[in-house]
C-alpha cells in the first residue's frame, strides 16, 4: 500500500485512495464542497487544493489519487492557504450571507468552512447576482429550492443520474447564471428526492417537511434503523426535548451507503404520535385507568387462566420482543403465536457498492421473525387464524397488518377477551379487554434483522411518553408477574445476550458491536459527503 | 511562399472533387494507405507539425498517445468549432477547399487506426457544414470514403457533427461531451482524450487547420514542411488579421515572420492617421502585446519568450482610438458569458471582472480596482479550473492591466462614487406560484 506524508504524518492507504481520505486519516481535513465519497468526483469547487511537493501548481485533493513517496500539504502551506482564501471569496462573492434566517445554517459546508478559515472582508462591492423567483421554489413535493444560495457543486445532479437513476435534475442556462432546475421542467418526484438536500453542501435545497421547524444544533441524533421496510437502512434520529423532527441517513456501505427513500425519511414525524399514555382496562364496556402493577398482576392471571391462548405478534418488533414473546407464550404458555407479514409497496435502496436492494415486505424484522423460527403468514391465513376460538388472543403490535384493522377482524376478536399493546388510536381499541401504552421506535432499544441478514441495533433517543413502556419491558414484566424468573431479563442487552447463546441465527453476535454508534450531537457526522 | 492550405482560394469550382483531384488531392492519402500507420505518424512526427487549434501540441506527439493495442474502436474528431474572437482560418479553407481537410482527416484517422471520424463543427457554420456534407458524400461516391478507402482494405465513415454555439465546445473534452449528446462541460484530465475520449475510447481531438497541413507532409515531405520556419516552429500557417488594419483577411504565411511583416506589409498598416496600440497575437485569450513588441516572431515559441502565446493565429490589432479598458470589459462580457460554470474561480471570476470594468466605465471606479481584478486574474488561472478557459479570460485581462495602467488610473481619477442604490419597493403580489409560504 502507498505511503503519502500529509502535513508530516506519514499514513499508509489502500492504492487509488484520493488525497482527501488519506488525509482524513492522517487527521488533517481537507475543505471540500463538490466532492462526496458516493458521487462521482468532478473537481468544480476547487476548495481542496493542496501542494504536492515536486509539483508546479496546486492540484485537488478530490482527483487525485495517493502515489507512494508522496508529500502533501493542506494546512502547511502558505500557497495553499491563498488559494483557499481566493476560492472561498470567489464562492462567496455572490453568495447571500443570509446565514441567521437560512435554515441550512449550521449543518453547512461553506458556512463551516467560513468560521474556521475565512476573512470577514470581501473585495466584492457589486450588485450581488441573484435569481428573481428561485428563491423560494418549491422544486418538488419535499424539496425547497433558494438558487441564490447555490454554490454550483453538481452534487444533487450527480445524485439523480448516479444514485437515484432519475437524471431529474439538471444546469440550465450556463455561467454564473446556471440554475438547478428538473430536466423536464416537470416536479422534482425523485422517490430518493431529499437526499438532495441532504448532499446539498449550503442551504440552495432544503427539506419541506424540515424548514423551519428546529435549528440544527440544537438536535440530538440516536442511532437507528428505519422502520419502513424490510431493507434496514440505517438512519440518525434527530430530535429535541423529546420530539423527532426527522430522520438523517447514517453511513453504512452495506445498505443505504448514506441515502434514503422519501417514504422512510418521511415516517419520522410519526414516531410523534403517541395517543395511548397509560394502561387502561375494559370493566362492563368502559375503559378505566389502571397502574401498571394492577394491570400485571391481572394479566398474569388471566393469561395463566387461558387455556387455548393466540398471540398476533408483528414483524415490526425487534429480535429481543420477538424471543420473549416467543419465549413466555409458546414455549412456557404452550400458546400460538403467527406473525402477519405485508408486502406493501415495492422500495429499493443503493448501497455503498451501487447495488440496488430490493424490499421484500413492509417489515424492518421479518427476516428476524423467520430466524427465531415463527410462523409467519400473510392477511387470508391471519383471518384463518383468528376465526379459530380462543380463551385470549393477545395483540403485540395493532398495527402489524392492515387486516387488524378492518371490521372483519374486530368481529372476530369480539368473540373473546382481547389485550392489545397500542401506542397511537386503532381500531382494535374498540374491542380490547386490556389496552398497555407501548413505546414508539425512538423510545425502545433492539435489533432488527434486516432481509439482507444483518442483525442491526437501534437505540432510545429518549423516554417514552407518559406511562409507556417499551414492548421488551411489558413483556418482562409480564413473564415477572407470573413467576417466570428465566424470561425475567432487565435489559434487551440481556435478553439478546440469552438469544446469542440458544439461537443459531444470533450466535457469536455480540450486542456492543452490533454498531450504531454513540448517540452525538448532529454535528460530528452530519454529511458523510 | 506559394500558398499550400489556401492554395484553391480563389480557383473556379474549388470544392468541387474533380477540381481537387486534377490539383493532384487524394495523392497523400494514397500514399498514406501504402505506409505503415506508424510510418504515417513519423511523418508527422518529424515534420514537427503543432497543433494550430490554440494549445500548439506536436500533432505527431498526440497520435502516438492512443494505446496501440486498444481492442475497441478509436475516434478521430476535427475540431471545427472556431469560435476564438478573432479567429476565422477554419472556415476559409472549409470554404475553398473541403477536400483538403477531408484528406487530412482520413490520413489521421488511418495513422491512429480510426474507423469513424467526427467533424464537429460549430452550430452558426451553417453553410460551411453543408459544404462538407456535400464534399463527404463526394468522396463517399468515389470510395475514397466508405468501406474500402481507396481500393484498400481500410473502412472510414466521415460525420459532421453541428454544435449549438458555445464556445467552450471548441475546448476538447467539452466538444466530446456534446458529442456525446451532454451538456458542454469539460472533463477532469487526466485520463486524456487520446486515452479516454469519445465514448470512453480513445480519441484524438485535432484542429481544421491541423489537419489540413497533412497531406502536403505526406506528399512533399517531412523535409520539406519542416524547412518552413525554425525547428519546433515549422510550416504554413494561416494567421487571420482583424481590427485597425488597411487589410484584414486570413494570410497564408511561413510559420515565423515578425509580426511587422503581417501587419505593415500584408495588411498594408494601421489605418489613416492612427499608430499601433497594442495586438492580440492570437485570438482573444493570447496576452495582449504592445508596439515595442511588433518585430516578435509569430510562431509558438517567440510569442510563448514575448510572454503571450501564438494560440489560434488570430491576429487582433487595435489602434490608438482604442480604449483599453473598454477592450478589456469586452473580452470580459464574452467570457463570462461563454464560462461553462463548473469551476468556481472560473464561474464566478468572469462574472465579477465583468462587473467591475464595467463600473469603472459608468464612471464609478475605485482605486482598488486594478489590484482586484489582478487578484481575480491570478486565482482564476494557473490550474486553479478544469479547463484553460479560466487562463484564457484571465490572462488577457491581466495583461491589459499590467500594461495600460494609466488608462484604468485615467477612468478611476475621473470617477464619481456611484450613488446608491434604491432598492425598489416591490408591492406585496401574494405568495408566488407553487410555493406554499413556509
Ligand atoms: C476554451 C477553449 C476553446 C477552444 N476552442 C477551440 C476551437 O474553437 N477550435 C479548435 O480547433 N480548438 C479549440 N480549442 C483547443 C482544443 O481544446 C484543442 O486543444 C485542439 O482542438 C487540439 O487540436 P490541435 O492539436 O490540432 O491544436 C479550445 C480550447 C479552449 C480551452
Ligand atoms: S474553467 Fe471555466 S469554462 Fe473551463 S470548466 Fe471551469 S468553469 Fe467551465
Ligand atoms: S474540487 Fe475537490 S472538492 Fe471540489
Amino acid at each position: 500500500m502507498p505511503k503519502v506524508t500529509i502535513d508530516g504524518t506519514v499514513v499508509e492507504v489502500p492504492a487509488g485512495t484520493n488525497l482527501i481520505e488519506a488525509a482524513r486519516q492522517a487527521g488533517v481535513a481537507i475543505p471540500y464542497f463538490c466532492y462526496h465519497p458516493y458521487l462521482s468526483i468532478v473537481g468544480q469547487c476547487r476548495i481542496c487544493m493542496v501542494e504536492i511537493e515536486g509539483a508546479p501548481r496546486l492540484a485537488i485533493a478530490c482527483a487525485t489519487p495517493v502515489t507512494d513517496g508522496m508529500v502533501v500539504r493542506s494546512e502547511t502551506s502558505a500557497r495553499v492557504k491563498e488559494a483557499r482564501d481566493a476560492v472561498m471569496e470567489f464562492l462567496l462573492a455572490n453568495h447571500p450571507l443570509d446565514c441567521p434566517v437560512c435554515d441550512q445554517a449550521g449543518e453547512c459546508l461553506l458556512q463551516d468552512h467560513s468560521f474556521t478559515e475565512g476573512r470577514d472582508t470581501t473585495h466584492m462591492v457589486e450588485t450581488r447576482r441573484t435569481f428573481p423567483g428561485l428563491e423560494r421554489r418549491l422544486l418538488g413535493p419535499h424539496i425547497v429550492q433558494n438558487q441564490n444560495r447555490c454554490i454550483h457543486c453538481s452534487r444533487c445532479i450527480r445524485f439523480t443520474q448516479e444514485i437515484s437513476e432519475t437524471a431529474a435534475l439538471t444546469y440550465k442556462s450556463r455561467g454564473n447564471h446556471a440554475f438547478i432546475d428538473t430536466f423536464d421542467g416537470q416536479p422534482f418526484t425523485d422517490p430518493f428526492s431529499a437526499c438532495t438536500a441532504d448532499v446539498c453542501p449550503v442551504g440552495a435545497l432544503t427539506i419541506r417537511e424540515f424548514r423551519f421547524r428546529k435549528r440544527a444544533w440544537k438536535l440530538r441524533s440516536t442511532p437507528s434503523v428505519c422502520p419502513g421496510c424490510s431493507i434496514g437502512c440505517n438512519l440518525w434520529i434527530d430530535h429535541h426535548e423529546r420530539t423527532v423532527y426527522r430522520f438523517t441517513p447514517r453511513e453504512n456501505p452495506a445498505v443505504n451507503a448514506t441515502w434514503l427513500c422519501d417514504f422512510g425519511r418521511f415516517l419520522a414525524e410519526s414516531l410523534n404520535e403517541t395517543h395511548c399514555l397509560h394502561p387502561l382496562h375494559r370493566v362492563e364496556g368502559q375503559l378505566h385507568r389502571v397502574s401498571w402493577g394492577e394491570a400485571m398482576r391481572a394479566l398474569a392471571l388471566d393469561v395463566s387462566a387461558a387455556r387455548t391462548l393466540r398471540v398476533v405478534a408483528s414483524a415490526n418488533l425487534s429480535n429481543e420482543t420477538l424471543f420473549l414473546a416467543r419465549e413466555l407464550f409458546v414455549r412456557h404458555l404452550k400458546g400460538e403465536l403467527v406473525v402477519p407479514v405485508h408486502p406493501g409497496e415495492p422500495r429499493r435502496m443503493k448501497n455503498g457498492k451501487g447495488e440496488w436492494l430490493y424490499s421484500r415486505d413492509a417489515h424492518p424484522n421479518s427476516e428476524g421473525a423467520r430466524r427465531l423460527g415463527l410462523e409467519l403468514v400473510d392477511g387470508e391465513r391471519l383471518a384463518r387464524f383468528l376465526y379459530g376460538a380462543a380463551d385470549l388472543t393477545v395483540i403485540l403490535d395493532p398495527t402489524a397488518h392492515p387486516y387488524l384493522s378492518t371490521a372483519e377482524a374486530l368481529q372476530l376478536l369480539r368473540v373473546s377477551p382481547t389485550l392489545s399493546l397500542a401506542r397511537t388510536n386503532h381500531p382494535t381499541a374498540e374491542v380490547a379487554s386490556w389496552l398497555l401504552p407501548v413505546a414508539s421506535l425512538a423510545s425502545d432499544e433492539g435489533t432488527f434483522t434486516s432481509s439482507g441478514g444483518h442483525v442491526q441495533r437501534f437505540q432510545p433517543a429518549f423516554s417514552p411518553a407518559g406511562e409507556a413502556r417499551p414492548a421488551w419491558q411489558i413483556l418482562q414484566l409480564l413473564a415477572r408477574a407470573m413467576g417466570v424468573s428465566a424470561l425475567d431479563l432487565d435489559s434487551p442487552a440481556a435478553v439478546f445476550a440469552a438469544m446469542a447463546t440458544k439461537e443459531k441465527g444470533f450466535s457469536g453476535l455480540e450486542w456492543e458491536r452490533l454498531g450504531g454508534g454513540s448517540p452525538s450531537t448532529y454535528r460530528e457526522h452530519q454529511h458523510v459527503g | 511562399m506559394e500558398p499550400v492550405l489556401l492554395r484553391a482560394r480563389g480557383v473556379p469550382n474549388s470544392r468541387h472533387i474533380d477540381t481537387y483531384l486534377a490539383a493532384g488531392g487524394y495523392e497523400g492519402l494514397k500514399k498514406a494507405l501504402t505506409m505503415d500507420p506508424e510510418a504515417v505518424t513519423k511523418e508527422v512526427l518529424d515534420s514537427e507539425l503543432r497543433g494550430r487549434g490554440g494549445a500548439g501540441f506536436p500533432t505527431g506527439r498526440k497520435w502516438t498517445f492512443v494505446p496501440k493495442e486498444h481492442p475497441g474502436p478509436k475516434y478521430l474528431i476535427c475540431n471545427a468549432d472556431e469560435s476564438e474572437p478573432g479567429t476565422f482560418k477554419d472556415r476559409e479553407i472549409i470554404e475553398y477547399d473541403p477536400h483538403l481537410l477531408i484528406e487530412g482527416i482520413a490520413i489521421a484517422s488511418y495513422a491512429i487506426r480510426a474507423n469513424t471520424a467526427y467533424i464537429y463543427i460549430r452550430g452558426e457554420f451553417v453553410r460551411w457544414a453543408r459544404i462538407l456534407e456535400t464534399a463527404i458524400a463526394e468522396a463517399r461516391q468515389r470510395d475514397i470514403l466508405g468501406a474500402s478507402v481507396m481500393g484498400s482494405n481500410y473502412r472510414l465513415d466521415v460525420w459532421v457533427h453541428r454544435g449549438a454555439g458555445a464556445y467552450i465546445c471548441g475546448e476538447e473534452t467539452s466538444l466530446i461531451e456534446s458529442l456525446e449528446g451532454k451538456r458542454g462541460f469539460p472533463r477532469l484530465k487526466p485520463p486524456f482524450p487520446a486515452v479516454v475520449g469519445v465514448f470512453g475510447k480513445p480519441t484524438v481531438v485535432n484542429n481544421v487547420e491541423t489537419l489540413a497541413c497533412v497531406p502536403s507532409i505526406l506528399t512533399r515531405g517531412a523535409a520539406w514542411f519542416a524547412s518552413i520556419g525554425r525547428p519546433r516552429n515549422t510550416g504554413p500557417k494561416l494567421y487571420c488579421v482583424s481590427g485597425h488594419v488597411r487589410r484584414p483577411g486570413v494570410y497564408e504565411l511561413p510559420m515565423g515572420v515578425t509580426f511587422r511583416e503581417i501587419i505593415e506589409e500584408h495588411c498594408g498598416g494601421i489605418r489613416d492617421g492612427h499608430t499601433l496600440k497594442a495586438f492580440f497575437p492570437g485570438g482573444s485569450s493570447a496576452p495582449v502585446m504592445t508596439p515595442d513588441q511588433i518585430d516578435v516572431k509569430a510562431d509558438f515559441d517567440a510569442c510563448a519568450e514575448a510572454g503571450s502565446m501564438l494560440g489560434s493565429g488570430g491576429v487582433i490589432v487595435l489602434d490608438d482610438s482604442v480604449d483599453m479598458v473598454e477592450a478589456a470589459a469586452n473580452l470580459a462580457h464574452f467570457y463570462a458569458h461563454e464560462s461553462c460554470g463548473q469551476c468556481t474561480p472560473c464561474r464566478e471570476g468572469s462574472d465579477w471582472a465583468m462587473d467591475i470594468l464595467d463600473r469603472i466605465l459608468e464612471g464609478h471606479g475605485r482605486p482598488e480596482d486594478p489590484a482586484t481584478l489582478l487578484r481575480i486574474c491570478q486565482y482564476a488561472s494557473q490550474g486553479m479550473t478544469i479547463c484553460p478557459l479560466g487562463d484564457a479570460f484571465a490572462l488577457p485581462i491581466s495583461s491589459i492591466v499590467k500594461k495600460f495602467p494609466y488608462e484604468f488610473e485615467r477612468h478611476i481619477a475621473a470617477a464619481t462614487p456611484r450613488p446608491p442604490k434604491k432598492l425598489p419597493v416591490l408591492p406585496w403580489a401574494g405568495p408566488r406560484p407553487g410555493f406554499d409560504g413556509q
